[in-house]
């Protein structure tokens, strides 16, 4: 009895390992018929079945890498199925065929120059064997071109408009600039050529996008209405901005240009120009900066800074927005300044004090007649003050 | 099935038992309906079938991709094999699911058009936005809890690469995060939402920045962020313009690239450990001329700031990102994400 037992036991065993083995094998057989389960009678498996029919379809369909794989799933399940295997093999001939047929075309696109072409017979070999390594290499070192539209830009074309109005999305406007080689926030010259790129994954707005541009004007654009809670303002045109990628220290110093910190934003840009002598948009930060300062400056009656200011700025741009005008304005309240003081001194009778104010002046503007006249009547004073005092 | 054999004993019914529970996290006797055709005489169904590319099963109550992939492809983190090849994100009791084992497409291209993977790039972040490049960190969270509730799988710079390569399939809704010049508003604000949801993404440091500017990350943030699973890649010594400058001649040309490729990996080496190099054009710029200066110094893969996404075939050293800025909305921002080309390839 006992060893009867064992020998249950034993088989139970063996039946848990047969058990475990499904994962790797085939349809099992009767649980514990023998030592050795063969095949079962796959064909009539209706799940191999159904993948068999999936597998027909989609080959008379002409997709035939997923028909391999249905094929191949088919297998899995019932891996017997010779029929199966007979036809997976063919279809795999047939693939081949075709994706040899599609690399042929393609190198004698691109031995023709024609990448647009290369690049639709590269990627349908990919298409149909997406581990081909020979379309692969040849899709990405030899093929260039991607398709776009020429645009023949308008008066008030802008990059953001004309990317609303060909891929829907102002943003995109960046690619049109970059595909150009655009300077920074570019002026559009109408009647100039723009290329308006295909970019993968943003399909072009207007099926008529393709055609040449239509004569009716581009802007303002009336598609695509934009239902968001929070409408983003159209913005002006002027205020485009397609400076790319940024350095962060001029980060910083056109941040601190924006909250008028001016001598925070002239330290920072020195750093990035002591490291870019000449760089031109560091220049033109440190100009802006400077003017700033030297406005500011004469908003708080500090002319002498504002002076110093300026003529920093006039070394950098003499010529520079109205600084020389400012710079004049400038020196003109400095005078006015040194002159009332002179002629407060006067009045508190600090006659030495008032003609080194006005001699100031006289300095500053040596053509000045009130502040010479001033002077002599103050040392006129002085002098009879001091004949006074001998006596 | 097996209860006629063992009644009657106890031993082998903890047998049997111990059998149940061995094979419980391999395979399951779902209850799954019965075919519909069945055979006259009942078969048993097994747990799973499976062949060297495919495990054909059938789903658990509760199942998941994430599961499923636990169970047979050796990781939760294949949970995407599943769901890509399925299309399914939850599956009923009993439901056949078709399970690949290996990559089934490591090109991306299907007969109706190619995969493109969106690489985001971000600059600074803030309490609040300060300009273009400065994002309000609100708005970064509500975009990186978009990617994850709209199913983008987020994928490292370096599985990116490699999918550049042919020589691994990506997620059909991977996206890339990659962060410019190393603010230190990335650990204070980025860092914590990207850990929160299980996100990774890459650095692009410009050297001379570490530790100098007022909002630069040291090189001891960086050890940390490295540490944690953060890509650090070079964004040049400089922050140049890496492209020839006019009246530049070859030489002092060699010699500034030396400056700019060359250094920011010594100087990595010596804080971070070895990397594969990859690099971000500063302001985005690139020419034809500079790409041999990459190769000899090692680069892998670079990245301008064009706004699109990227097919495998893609040119390793001319891949592209779209840059994040702060006045974007969700919509605005979401414009980013397309993840495929459609395109009549048959």
């Amino acid at each position: 009895m006992a060893a009867g037992r064992g020998w249950l036991a034993a088989a139970a065993l063996g039946l848990a390992l047969g058990g475990c083995a499904f994962l790797t094998s085939t349809t099992p057989s009767e649980p514990g018929a023998g030592p050795a389960p063969g095949p079962a009678p796959v064909a009539r498996d209706p799940l191999a079945a159904r993948h068999r029919q999936q597998a027909e379809a989609l080959q008379r369909d002409g997709q035939l890498r997923r028909a391999a794989e249905e094929w191949k799933i088919a297998l899995a399940i019932a891996p017997a199925d010779a029929q199966a295997r007979e036809s997976l093999r063919a279809l795999r001939a047939r693939i081949d065929q075709a994706v040899a047929e599609h690399l042929d075309e393609g190198r004698k696109a691109l031995a023709r120059g024609v990448h647009v072409e290369a690049r639709r017979k590269f990627l349908a070999a990919l298409a149909l064997d997406p581990s081909n390594r020979a379309a692969f290499d040849a899709l990405q070192s030899d093929t260039r071109e991607v398709e776009f539209i020429a645009h023949t830009v308008r008066a008030g074309d802008t990059l953001s408009a004309l990317a609303q109005r060909y891929y829907g999305d102002r943003s995109r406007g960046e690619v049109i600039w970059e595909t150009n080689q655009l300077p920074p926030n570019p002026r559009l010259a109408p009647g100039t050529t723009l290329k308006i790129p295909e970019i993968p994954g943003v399909p072009f707005v207007h099926p008529e996008a393709r055609r040449p541009a239509p004569v009716v004007a581009a802007i303002p654009t009336p598609d695509v209405p934009r239902p968001g809670p929070t409408p983003a303002p159209a913005t002006p045109p002027t205020k485009e901005e397609f400076t790319s990628e940024i350095n962060p220290l001029l980060v910083e110093a056109r941040e601190a240009l924006e909250r008028s910190d001016y001598p925070d934003a002239i330290e920072t840009v020195d750093k990035f120009l002591s490291g870019k002598p000449g760089d031109r948009e560091g220049l033109t930060l440190k100009k802006q900066a400077l003017y700033g300062q030297a406005k500011s400056q004469m908003d708080a009656r500090q002319y002498p800074e504002s002076i110093q200011s300026l003529t920093q700025l006039a070394r950098l741009q003499p010529d520079y927005e109205d600084a020389p005008s400012l710079l004049r304005q400038a020196r003109t309240r400095i005078i006015e300044q040194h002159y009332t003081q002179g002629v407060r001194f006067y009045r508190e009778e600090k006659l030495k004090e008032a003609i080194a104010e006005w001699r100031v002046v006289l300095e500053m503007d040596p053509g000045n007649a009130n502040a010479r006249r001033n002077i002599d009547q103050a040392e006129r004073l002085l002098r009879g003050l001091e004949q006074r005092m001998k006596k | 099935m097996t209860t006629r054999r063992v009644r009657g004993s106890g031993l082998l019914m903890s047998a049997a038992a111990l059998w149940l529970a061995a094979c419980a996290t391999a395979s399951a006797p779902g209850p799954g309906p019965a075919p519909a055709a069945a055979p006259a005489r009942p078969q048993p169904r097994p747990a799973a079938y499976q062949s060297e590319d495919f495990i054909v099963t059938f789903a658990q109550p509760g199942d998941t991709p994430e599961t499923l992939a636990e169970r047979y492809l050796g990781g939760a983190d294949k949970g995407w094999m599943i769901e890509d090849y399925t299309g399914l994100r939850a599956f009923a009791p009993g439901q056949e699911v078709v399970i690949p084992r290996r990559p089934w497409n490591p090109a991306g291209v299907t007969p109706g058009g190619y995969q493109i993977v969106p690489i985001l790039t971000y600059h600074n972040l803030g309490e609040r936005a300060r300009g273009r490049l400065v994002l309000a960190a609100p708005s970064f969270r509500e975009q990186m809890r978009y990617l994850k509730t709209n199913g983008y799988r987020v994928v490292s710079l370096a599985d990116f690469v490699e999918f550049a390569r042919l020589d691994r399939q990506l997620p059909q809704r991977a996206v890339v995060l990659t962060f410019d010049d190393g603010y230190r508003a990335f650990k204070d604000h980025a860092y914590p939402v990207l850990k929160e949801l299980g996100f990774t993404a890459t650095l692009f440091i410009y050297t001379d920045w570490v530790g100098a500017g007022r909002g630069a990350l040291s090189w001891a943030d960086l050890r940390e962020l490295a540490a944690a699973g953060m890509d650090i890649q070079a964004h040049s010594k400089t922050h140049g313009d890496l492209r020839r400058a006019q009246g530049e001649t070859e030489a002092q040309y060699a010699r500034r690239m030396q400056v700019e490729l060359e250094q920011p990996q010594e100087i990595f080496n010596r804080h971070l450990g070895r990397r594969r190099p990859i690099l971000a054009y500063p302001y985005g710029r690139w020419e034809e001329g500079l790409l041999p200066k990459l190769k000899e110094y090692g680069y892998v893969a670079a990245f301008s700031v064009r706004r699109q996404g990227n097919a495998s075939f893609v040119r390793p050293l001319a891949g592209h990102r779209s840059q994040i800025y702060s006045e974007m909305t969700l919509d605005d921002f979401a414009k980013n994400l397309n993840v495929f080309q459609e395109e009549n390839l048959r």
